[in-house]
């Protein structure tokens, strides 16, 4: 089968201590195990591996690397293959390297972000359970949110100089990892430069999102929650702990999620949003949103340019 | 200064424009900064990543709020007074210069809402 859902994250943070805080208290993720290196590994309730975050001490912010879970561990090898025929070069880190975690196939998107497949990480189960369980678990904290669900990576761009790696990651995604397009976002005369890339292996709208800018960064992580209620009531949490609130729960016209930003207290952007949109299919023909309407895209209700909403990210 | 602000605030400097902001001790350089009302001033993570809000202090104390990204402001920066803006508060009154990102939407003159005097503009 190959790729199946985004598997973790790993983020920079410039205080340890605050990032626990953020994400145990304000997103409700719990810690699940820490190594001697000061890393620390987080999941959320309805997650049923190990970990999906990994939080990293630094000196500034921003994404060390993102992974994806295979099926099998021989999908590593055959991925392997069609990565390097793609002409990016692999390299297989051994089991343990992350605690854990099995063997991971490392590499580096056109971007230059880093990605890592896997086929095994620790099953610890969900809080809820296999057996007749419950819908929620008591004792949540803050939004309770149920997994990590997608990133969206900034790609450098300059179509002056001819670069473009939002379009150049989207055709490996799609060709060597079988990723599939949702939407994207077309500009230039004629609508020639595809400018942001929303793709899936999964049936939800974006497993993995790509936008241009200046240069390649983490935009953000997003995390899933139940309904719009839900969203507003993890604005409510992000207010009574002074989370700084990016944009205020609304609605996307692309993957038409509902939706808050905020950022960590290292300046990473997080998202926890409701909606998976409509059922994603290789079969469904692709949305495209022109440079006119993007705004509209971005922020529907009120169709305004926000520009630290594209400028500002990690 | 607003009725609802009853602090008591630090001048605060900007070289490139002659403007003076007021801002308070417990507040960061940025918060006072973005009631200059001037378009544009870039107000991102707020949390020392980001990287928008470079400033140089040239004169003034200040107290810092929490770590920056090195990965926008050197330590040899540092050394120079360079620092992120939403990280830092004002102690004593601070000149500064606004620097990176900072600098574009201060390159259009004075922002109306901070000139006492629009005539001194002409000067």
């Amino acid at each position: 089968m190959g790729v199946m859902r985004i598997g973790h994250a790993s983020l920079k943070v410039m205080d340890m201590d605050a990032a626990i805080k953020h994400y145990e208290n304000v997103l409700g993720l719990k810690t699940t195990m820490k190594d001697k290196a000061g890393n620390v590994y987080l999941k959320c309730w309805d997650e049923w591996d190990k970990y999906s975050l990994i939080l990293t001490p630094s000196d500034q912010a921003g994404l060390n690397h993102v992974a994806y879970k295979v099926e099998k561990d021989s999908d590593l090898d055959d991925l392997q293959k069609k990565i390097e025929a793609w002409g990016i070069k692999t390299a297989v880190l051994p089991e343990g390297t992350l605690p854990s975690t099995g063997r991971m196939l490392q590499f580096h998107l056109p971007s230059g972000h880093e990605m890592r497949l896997y086929a095994m990480k620790e099953y610890v189960g969900t809080e809820v359970g296999t057996t007749n369980p419950d819908p929620w678990p008591d004792g949540l904290k803050g939004s309770g949110v149920h997994w990590l669900d997608h990133l969206l990576l900034m790609c450098e761009m300059n179509p002056e100089a001819g670069i473009n790696t939002v379009a150049d990651n989207t055709r490996f995604m799609t060709e060597a990892l079988n990723f599939f397009l949702t939407e994207q976002v077309v500009v230039g005369p004629g609508g020639t430069i595809q400018a942001a890339t929303w793709m899936a292996r999964t049936t939800t709208p974006h497993d993995i999102a790509f936008v241009g800018g200046a240069k390649s960064g983490l935009h953000h992580i997003a995390f899933f929650l139940d309904s719009w209620n839900d969203v507003l009531k993890s604005a409510d949490v992000m207010a009574k702990n002074k989370t700084k609130i990016d944009v205020a729960p609304t609605r996307h016209g692309i993957t038409r999620g509902e939706t808050i930003y905020f950022f960590d207290p290292s300046g990473n952007r997080n998202e926890t949003f409701a909606g998976l949109g409509y059922l994603a299919q290789r079969d469904r023909p692709v949305t495209t949103w022109t440079e006119d309407q993007l705004w509209n895209g971005i922020f529907y209700h009120t169709g305004e340019a926000v520009p630290s909403f594209t400028d500002v990210y990690t | 200064m607003s009725i609802f602000d009853t602090r008591p605030k630090f001048a605060i400097h900007v070289a490139q424009t002659d403007e003076t902001f007021p801002c308070a001790g417990n507040e960061s350089l940025l918060a006072g900064m973005v009631r200059l009302g001037r378009k544009g001033i870039p107000v991102g993570c707020v949390n020392g990543g980001c990287g928008v809000c470079k400033v140089r202090i040239l004169e003034g104390q200040i107290k810092p709020l929490g770590p920056i990204s090195r990965a926008h402001v050197t330590l040899d920066e540092e050394a120079k007074g360079y620092t992120l803006a939403c990280r830092v508060a004002p102690q004593t009154s601070v000149q500064l210069e606004v620097a990176g990102k900072l600098e574009k939407p201060f390159s259009k003159g004075r922002a109306g809402s901070a000139t006492v005097r629009p005539s001194i503009h002409q000067q």
